[in-house]
């Protein structure tokens, strides 16, 4: 299932509910929990810096292949920015030291079986997938 | 998300119900401005109906731990669903927030 929204801007709460009122989301409650928080962060992201104004597209594709793997892509013709090239936060530091924020993407990552990017024809391109059965 | 707070024999009870996403961590923000300017903070946030936590709620509450830590007080999340605990336990945040 593809879904097109535009323009973007403040659009994060569509966007989330556009994935997770996909047919091809499960309707297991844990499964949902990491689904939602994930989409979320990526979303939240690509809403902010993206465009300018948030002034476009973005294409939100979700699908459940024979093995129950769920995949769930986003495109948007954006600035060229690859999130999986940010170093992972240092997860060990104590409070003082610790930066706020930045820590959007890594949970995505911990969340996700997979996550991927490719900037093709004009357009970033970021998939997650995440196993539906175990 | 419901945020009610109450004072009770020098300590600070708050209640937490409902998801802390993007939609509404801005209102959260305000909803706990007073536990950033209190004297001796004691607090304990009750996180037995949390839902959910993004990491814009994440932000929200490792800023109250640095600013409770800076008043020398003491700050304690309870309760918290398995779910959003283990959102806590992947960024290393139940080693600088004490959870019980």
């Amino acid at each position: 299932m593809t879904t097109r929204i535009v323009p973007i801007a403040g659009k994060t709460a569509e966007i989330i509910e556009t994935v997770m009122t996909s047919p091809d989301v499960p309707q297991d409650e844990g499964l949902r929990f990491k689904i939602r928080l994930s989409v979320e962060e990526i979303a939240e992201n690509i809403v902010t810096y993206a465009y300018n104004n948030g002034n476009g597209f973005l294409e939100i594709t979700t699908s459940l292949d024979e093995k129950g793997v769920l995949t769930i892509s986003f495109k948007d013709a954006g600035v060229p920015f690859n999130p999986l090239e940010k170093e992972d936060p240092d997860i060990t530091l104590g409070l003082d030291e610790r930066p706020v924020g930045g820590l959007g993407i890594f949970i995505c990552k911990k969340m996700m079986d997979s996550v991927s990017y490719v900037f093709e024809d004009g357009c970033n391109n970021f998939t997650m997938t995440i196993k539906t059965r175990r | 998300m419901e945020v009610i707070i109450n004072q009770e024999d020098g300590k600070t009870y708050v209640k937490l119900t409902g998801r802390l996403d993007t939609t509404n961590t801005t209102a959260f923000q305000e909803d706990i401005e007073p536990l950033f300017t209190m004297d001796n903070p004691d607090i304990e946030l009750d996180c037995t109906d949390m839902e959910y936590t993004s990491s814009q709620g994440l932000r929200a509450f490792l800023m109250l731990q640095k600013s409770v830590s800076a008043r020398g007080g003491k700050l304690v999340m309870t309760n918290m669903k398995p779910q959003v605990r283990e959102v806590f336990d992947i960024t290393g945040f139940s080693t600088i927030i004490n959870i019980r």
